[in-house]
C-alpha cells in the first residue's frame, strides 16, 4: 500500500491537483485586492497596518506555490509553502470557530454574501476539513520526494 | 555538494518573488482595484460584539430637548440610539484627534448644496452636530426624513457595487479602495458644511464599512455623520428611490 500511496504516476497527479486548487483560489484574490483586504480584516487576526499588504502578497504566493507544483519545479519547497499556508489558513479559521466570529472564508471567492451566523459557522468547519485533507496531500508528495530525493542526488 | 538551495532560502525567494508581483499587479490595476500598501484598520483585532437586531422600527425616541452635544450616557445612551459608537470608536476626539481633523479646523463654507438645518424628524431626533463622536445610527424612516430634506448621502460599498445600484443621489466614497483617503480629503475641500447632516451607508448586517467611512469623515472635521446601518438592501426593500450608474 505504502508504495502505491508513494508512487510517482499519483504523486505528479497529486501535485498538480493541489496546485491547480492554489491557482484557483489565488486568482479572485488578485483580481480584487480590497474585497480580500476586506475579508481578511474580518479575521480580526492582523495587526491593522499589516492588513492590506498581507491582502497584496498572500495570493501571489499562493499562485506561485500552485504554479510551481503544477509545472514540477522546487516542488519540495512548493509542497512545504503548501503546507505552511494550510497550516495558517486552519489556524485563523480554527481561531474564529473558538471565538464564535463567523467569518466568510474568503478562500475561494472574495465577494461578500448574505449567510446567517449559523451558516458561516458550518461553512468555517467544512473548511477546516478542507484544508485538513489537503495537509494530507502535502504530506504525500513530501514523502515522495523523501523516496526520490537519494536517487536524484545520486544523479547529481 | 548538493546544489539545492536551502528551504528557508527558497521560501524567501518565494516571497521576494510574490512581493515584486504583487507591487506590479497592484501598481498597473484599475483605480478600484487597488489597495494602498499601508492604512490602519483601529479595530483589526477586535471580534465583533453580537448585536441585538439593529435599531428595531419602534425605537425610544430621544427627548427633544436633549442637547446634541451631551456626551453619552451609559444605558440611557443605548436606549436613545442604540446606535451610539463604542467608546473606543470616538477616542480620536478623547485623544488628540488624526491628523486630517486638525488640519479640517477652518470652519468650511458654506455651499448651495448644503441643506438647511434639520428640523425634527419623525421620531423626534433633530439631527443636530454630535461632535463628542464619530457617529450616530439612524433608523430607516430617519434615514428617509434625512433623504427628504436634501441631506447628502454617501455609499461607503466597493464602486462596482455602487453602480449597482444605490440610494438616488448618493455619492460614492468606497472606502476599502486605495483612493478613499483622497476622496474624503476632496470632499472636505469642496467646502460642505461640517454641522449639516450627512448619512452612510453600506450592505447592512454586520457590514461596517459605513462607519469606517463615518470615522474618517469624523476625522475630516465633520461632525454630524449619520450612520444608516440597515443600508442599501433595506432601502430598496423599502421600495425608496434608487439609482444605477456612476453616479456623482
Amino acid at each position: 500500500v505504502k508504495k502505491l500511496l508513494l508512487h510517482p504516476w499519483l504523486t505528479v497527479r497529486v501535485q498538480i491537483g493541489l496546485g491547480l486548487v492554489f491557482i484557483v483560489a489565488a486568482v479572485p484574490k488578485i483580481i480584487d485586492p480590497p474585497s480580500f483586504a476586506h475579508m481578511i480584516y474580518n479575521y480580526r487576526l492582523l495587526p491593522g497596518s499589516a492588513v492590506n499588504a498581507f491582502a497584496l502578497v498572500m495570493p501571489w504566493i499562493e499562485i506561485l506555490t500552485g504554479a510551481a507544483l503544477v509545472l514540477g519545479v522546487f516542488v519540495r519547497t512548493a509542497a512545504k509553502a503548501a503546507g505552511l499556508l494550510l497550516l495558517a489558513f486552519i489556524f485563523a479559521i480554527g481561531a474564529n470557530l473558538a471565538r464564535d466570529n463567523a467569518v466568510q472564508c474568503g478562500c475561494f471567492d472574495v465577494h461578500a454574501a448574505e449567510k446567517t451566523h449559523g451558516e458561516l459557522l458550518g461553512e468555517m468547519r467544512g473548511v477546516v476539513f478542507r484544508d485538513a485533507a489537503l495537509g494530507l496531500l502535502v504530506a504525500q508528495i513530501l514523502a515522495s520526494a523523501g523516496r526520490t530525493e537519494p536517487a536524484s542526488s545520486r544523479e547529481k | 555538494v548538493s546544489r539545492r538551495l536551502p528551504f528557508v532560502a527558497e521560501l524567501a525567494l518565494l516571497i521576494l518573488a510574490a512581493l515584486v508581483a504583487a507591487a506590479v499587479s497592484n501598481g498597473i490595476g484599475p483605480r478600484e482595484r487597488r489597495l494602498a500598501w499601508v492604512r490602519d484598520y483601529p479595530d483589526a483585532l477586535t471580534v465583533p460584539k453580537k448585536t441585538a437586531p439593529a435599531l428595531a422600527p419602534a425605537r425610544v425616541s430621544p427627548p427633544a430637548s436633549l442637547p446634541a452635544a451631551q456626551p453619552p450616557k451609559s444605558g440611557a445612551g443605548e436606549a436613545v440610539s442604540a446606535a451610539a459608537p463604542p467608546e473606543k470608536a470616538a477616542a480620536p476626539h478623547a485623544a488628540p484627534p488624526a491628523p486630517v481633523r486638525e488640519k479640517a479646523a477652518p470652519v468650511p463654507k458654506k455651499t448651495a448644496e448644503t441643506p438647511a438645518p434639520a428640523s425634527p424628524a419623525p421620531s423626534g431626533r433633530d439631527f443636530t452636530p454630535h461632535p463628542d463622536k464619530p457617529w450616530v445610527e439612524i433608523a430607516p424612516e430617519e434615514a428617509r426624513a434625512l433623504f427628504d430634506r436634501g441631506a447628502l448621502f454617501i455609499d461607503a460599498r466597493r464602486t462596482s457595487v455602487y453602480r449597482d445600484g444605490h440610494i438616488a443621489r448618493a455619492r460614492s466614497m468606497a472606502v476599502w479602495e486605495a483612493d478613499a483617503d483622497d476622496k474624503v480629503k476632496a470632499f472636505y475641500e469642496e467646502g460642505h458644511d461640517s454641522k449639516a447632516p450627512i448619512v452612510v451607508y453600506c450592505s447592512g448586517g454586520d457590514c461596517e464599512d459605513s462607519h469606517q467611512l463615518a470615522q474618517k469623515l469624523y476625522g475630516a472635521g465633520f461632525d454630524a455623520v449619520f450612520v444608516y446601518k440597515d443600508g442599501f438592501p433595506d432601502w430598496q426593500r423599502r421600495g425608496w428611490p434608487v439609482e444605477k450608474g456612476e453616479g456623482k
